[in-house]
């Protein structure tokens, strides 16, 4: 064991004894998080419950050179929380309150450890939207979705967690506590550090509180399905949807194989003899939502949809969005494993991406289904392959390397919304370069001078 | 490279830390096992990681133990391994979350198999296997409580059980018969529930000779004795089987296939029943007005079978509805789970206790009578004048216009007795009836 017993005395000084675990079976569930193939189990689990508790960890184990590893609900897919070095994984979930939601100056100030579904009821029962909407929200912290800079479904419209951040309080790996930001909209005293905390998954300090910014709900909301023939003509669709001006809160696109995997789950009737879906929703005043939903039903016709369907009542279009929503777990259930990429190319570049997709699969014969954002290029091709299959393992994990190679040649990048983690950490300099890289590792420097926060990811 | 395996561990691994211990293996099926993404889904829908905020105490993190457990990593007298067998409630409400279908609760029974083999099982859940395996024994508790029985001739049934079984075997059942499952407590506990059956269905039969269905040696790892009981009363009694325990209801259709098994709500509902007439309560002005009436889902019933609109509706056409939050979440009864790890138990109902203490209702209405017991020791504790009642009994009441008692009940009027020791005179389980409930036979508090 890397951290010693003294180490352990201390932690339990901190927190309290009955919120610091070290036997093998109470570490074990902490030794991975939504990332399977990678495990490594940790030291130490602890629980602070305030962020002077967070405080004193840290200086710990600055002190000791002990790696600490925040940890949310642990749905990141990225090995993002895997002590890959050891040490102690902090668990933030015992922080769990909202302590204010403002209607006047449309906020939300939260613990780090409250689940996004919870942050979005509360202010929803105040008639405000909380506008970021991970596929995980039901289990993913805000603390969780701010550190990875989370997207979601409404990204098109409403842009992604970085667009809601206002303020936050930091503890660094040093000790300090710090507040960046704050309650205002318009603040350009210093660097931008809330932004820059924004997605450094858990390399540069543990958030304890966040002041996040809400909007006015929504009048209504509605969604609509169309079919293609295939999913280049789905591609086709969204760019002259966004060409004439329309930007809808979703735009969402399965291919056939998602299209089956999620019929197969959920159940919701969809068409099985289409080569790819587009879902499509927008909210506001029903006049707009209504006029809108119609044009763009007009552009899918026109790029040559199949069917033009809108969802007939409030229940239907929740149950749209959730297949939307549950089609990576659908896809798992294909095969014993899923392989699930991040690429992401620049809007009217999707059906270029999504062919190359395709070829580079054919080529490397993998299975691959792709599902995404397509407002936002963000797509999710998927491999599902035998686990004991080897080869075709080996193969999925060269075909996904040219995949980002594609997407960077394309303008884009190896991960939209999913995160680098220790997963995509190998390919991090493909996209920025040595320079950057070598500026990335200076800055985490800057916060993290003994290096205990987080390391193999992020910065390293 | 993201990647969701299922395997462990895969390519990618940083194998830090403890190593693993060289035992297990061959536990669980890996078919099933390897179904967990770990996505983490069911995390918000587990009652003990509410309870806990810990990992180890969630669904997802049951099964990173048990494929520990299965890989040798952790060993099979580790202590989180033994402690998470058994403070698992067993409810299943981590199931129809699952995206990735995940059929939690036989991971569980495999779990329990081997964590609880023989000298490793509570004794107190040894004991009530003992018993429950003895139909003589079950048989007395029956003559001594009275719950229902068929008035035409009993041999006559057992009979037809005896031809029931070379009949029924393997073949869709024939639509007359229908028979009443006595389940081996709620014939103890609550006979006044079979007998409410018997007046909402006057056409089913109520063989004397049955034993138990082996839901509580499944759940209490014996799952192969578990299936061994309720191959035996699927011979006992012919026909469709009714029960009125969810619990009870799951295990027999696991083990007898879905067409053989009818939970009473359910049975109702694709019989046709018609609900009649209305419960009501003192209204405080004099008058009378219709009670107000929150449920509480049987966990198997509603994540094993998919069933509780058939409760909601039956019980929403004779009293008002309320639905409460959480009333479809475990209220801790969970098998023997309020007899083994009775704090537990306590910390699981308190939010629902508070929840219909908050909503106003005047009854809760339970499907399955571990849950009944569960709510009226715990609503007496209070000392709350909500009562919790069968959903037989609310349909039987609201037909022959029968006044359902309200306010404390007798048990919970009475003081605690101290004894100079220390020593309390609990009213936890008990047999005896109200005075005041004397014509609803077999409530007690
Ligand atoms: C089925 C499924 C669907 C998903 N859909 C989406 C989606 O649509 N869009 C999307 O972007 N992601 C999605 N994700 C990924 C994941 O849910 C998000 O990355 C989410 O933001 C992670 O939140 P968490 O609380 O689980 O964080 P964790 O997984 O616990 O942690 C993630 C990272 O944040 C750090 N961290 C956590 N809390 C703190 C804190 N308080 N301070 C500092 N660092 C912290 C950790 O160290 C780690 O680096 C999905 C995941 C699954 C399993
Ligand atoms: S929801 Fe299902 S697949 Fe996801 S972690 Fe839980 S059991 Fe595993
Ligand atoms: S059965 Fe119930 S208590 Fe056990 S893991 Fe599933 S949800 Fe949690």
């Amino acid at each position: 064991m890397s951290v010693d017993r003294s180490v352990i005395r201390e932690l339990e000084t901190i927190v309290g004894a009955e919120h610091v675990r070290t036997d093998p079976g109470d570490v074990e569930p902490y030794s991975r998080d939504a990332t399977p193939a990678f495990r490594a189990v940790p030291d130490a689990v602890a629980w602070p419950g305030t962020a002077e508790e967070v405080a004193a960890i840290l200086k710990l184990a600055t002190s000791r050179r002990v790696p600490v590893i925040p940890r949310g609900a642990g749905s990141n897919l990225c090995a993002a929380t895997v002590a890959e070095r050891g040490g102690i994984v902090v668990v933030l979930t015992r922080m769990d309150k909202i302590l204010e939601v403002s209607a006047d100056e449309l906020l939300a100030r939260v613990e780090t450890g409250v689940s996004t579904a919870a942050l979005a009821d509360t202010a929803a029962a105040q008639g405000l939207l909380y506008a970021p909407d991970p596929g995980s929200r039901t289990v993913s912290t805000v603390g969780g979705n701010v550190a990875m800079c989370a997207g979601g479904l409404r990204g098109l419209k409403y842009g992604v967690t970085r667009n809601y951040v206002l303020g936050t309080t930091v503890v660094l790996p040093t000790g300090e506590i710090m507040k960046t930001g704050g309650r205002l909209w318009k603040d350009v005293a210093g660097y931008d550090l809330t932004r820059l905390l924004t997605g450094s998954e858990g390399t540069l300090g543990v958030l304890t509180e966040l002041t996040v910014a809400l909007l006015p709900m929504p009048a209504t909301s509605n969604t609509g399905v169309a079919y293609f023939p295939t999913l280049a003509d789905a591609g086709r669709a969204v760019d002259a949807i966004i060409g004439h001006g329309i930007v809808p809160a979703t735009l969402e696109f399965l291919d056939a194989k998602c299209i089956g995997a999620v019929e197969q789950y959920a159940r919701l009737g969809l068409r099985d003899d289409a080569g790819a879906l587009l879902l499509f929703g927008d909210d506001g005043a029903q006049d707009v939502v209504d006029r809108n939903l119609e044009r763009i039903g007009e552009q899918c016709t026109a790029t040559g949809a199949m069917e033009v369907t809108l969802a007939e009542n409030i229940a239907r279009a929740q149950a749209l969005l959730e297949a939307r929503r549950c089609s990576l777990p659908a896809l798992s259930r294909l095969g014993t494993m899923t392989i699930l990429e991040d690429a992401t190319v620049p809007r009217p570049r999707l059906a270029e991406m999504v062919d190359r997709i395709d070829a580079i699969a054919h080529a490397h014969d993998v299975p691959v289904a792709t599902f995404g954002h397509a407002g936002d290029g963000n797509l999710h091709p998927t491999i599902v392959v035998d686990q004991h299959d080897d080869a075709a393992i080996k193969r999925a994990h060269e075909a996904f390397g040219e995949v980002f190679k594609a997407a960077i040649s394309m303008d884009g990048t190896i991960t939209g919304e999913h995160g680098v983690g220790a997963a995509k950490l190998p390919y991090l300099i493909d996209r920025l370069g040595a320079d950057q890289m070598a500026l990335l590792r200076r800055i985490k420097a800057a916060f993290d001078p003994a290096g205990i926060l987080n390391p193999g990811k992020l910065g390293s | 490279m993201t990647a969701i395996g299922r395997d462990e561990p895969g390519a990618g691994t940083a194998a830090h830390g403890t190593g693993g211990h060289g035992h297990g293996g061959n536990i669980f099926d890996p078919e099933l096992l390897d179904r967990c993404i770990s996505c983490g889904f069911c995390l918000p829908a587990c009652p003990t990681y509410a309870l806990t905020k810990d990992e180890g105490s969630s669904p997802r993190g049951r099964i990173t133990l048990m494929r520990a457990l299965e890989t040798g990593r952790l060993d099979p007298d580790d202590d989180r391994l033994r402690k998470e067998a058994s403070f698992c409630l067993g409810c299943r409400a981590c199931e129809p979350v699952c995206p990735a279908g995940v059929q939690y609760g036989h991971l569980l029974e495999s779990w329990r198999d081997h964590q609880w083999r023989g000298r490793h099982r509570p004794p107190l859940a040894q004991v009530l296997m003992m018993v429950v395996e003895r139909t003589p024994l079950v048989r007395l508790i029956g003559a001594v409580r009275r719950p229902a029985r068929t008035r035409r001739p009993a041999d006559g049934d057992v009979r037809t059980a005896g031809a029931g079984r070379a009949a029924t075997n393997g073949r869709a059942p024939r639509p007359e018969q229908l028979t009443l499952m006595l389940g081996c407590f709620e014939r103890g506990l609550f006979p006044g529930v079979s007998k409410a059956v018997q007046k909402l269905l006057p056409e089913i039969s109520v063989p004397e000779n049955q034993g138990c269905c082996g839901a509580l040696h499944a759940h209490n790892g014996d799952s192969a004795g578990g299936v061994a009981l309720a191959e035996k009363l699927g011979e006992e009694l012919p026909g469709v089987i009714v029960t009125t325990a969810g619990g009870c209801a799951a295990h027999l259709a696991a083990v007898l296939g879905r067409d053989r098994v009818h939970e009473l709500s359910e049975h109702l509902v694709k019989a046709g029943y018609e609900p009649v007439g209305e419960v009501t309560v003192d209204d405080g002005h004099g008058g009378r007005r219709r009670a107000r009436v929150a449920i509480q889902d049987s966990c198997h019933l509603r994540n094993g079978l998919g069933v509780s609109a058939e409760p909601r509706a039956l019980l929403g056409a004779v009293a008002d509805f309320v639905p409460v939050a959480g009333d479809g979440s475990c209220c801790g009864s969970a098998g023997t789970y309020s007899l083994l790890r009775p704090r537990d138990a306590r910390r699981v109902l308190d939010p629902k206790l508070d929840a219909v203490q908050t909503a106003g209702v005047d009854y809760v209405v339970a499907v399955n009578p571990g849950c009944l017991r569960q709510w009226q020791t715990g609503l007496a504790r209070r000392k709350s004048r909500i009562r919790a009642v069968h959903l037989a009994d609310l349909l039987a009441a609201a037909a022959a216009g029968r006044r359902l008692p309200t306010g404390l009940p007798i048990a919970a009027r009475l003081p605690t007795v101290r004894l100079p020791s220390g020593m309390r005179v609990g009213r936890g389980f008990r047999l005896r009836k109200d005075a005041e409930a004397q014509n609803t036979d077999g409530w007690s508090a």
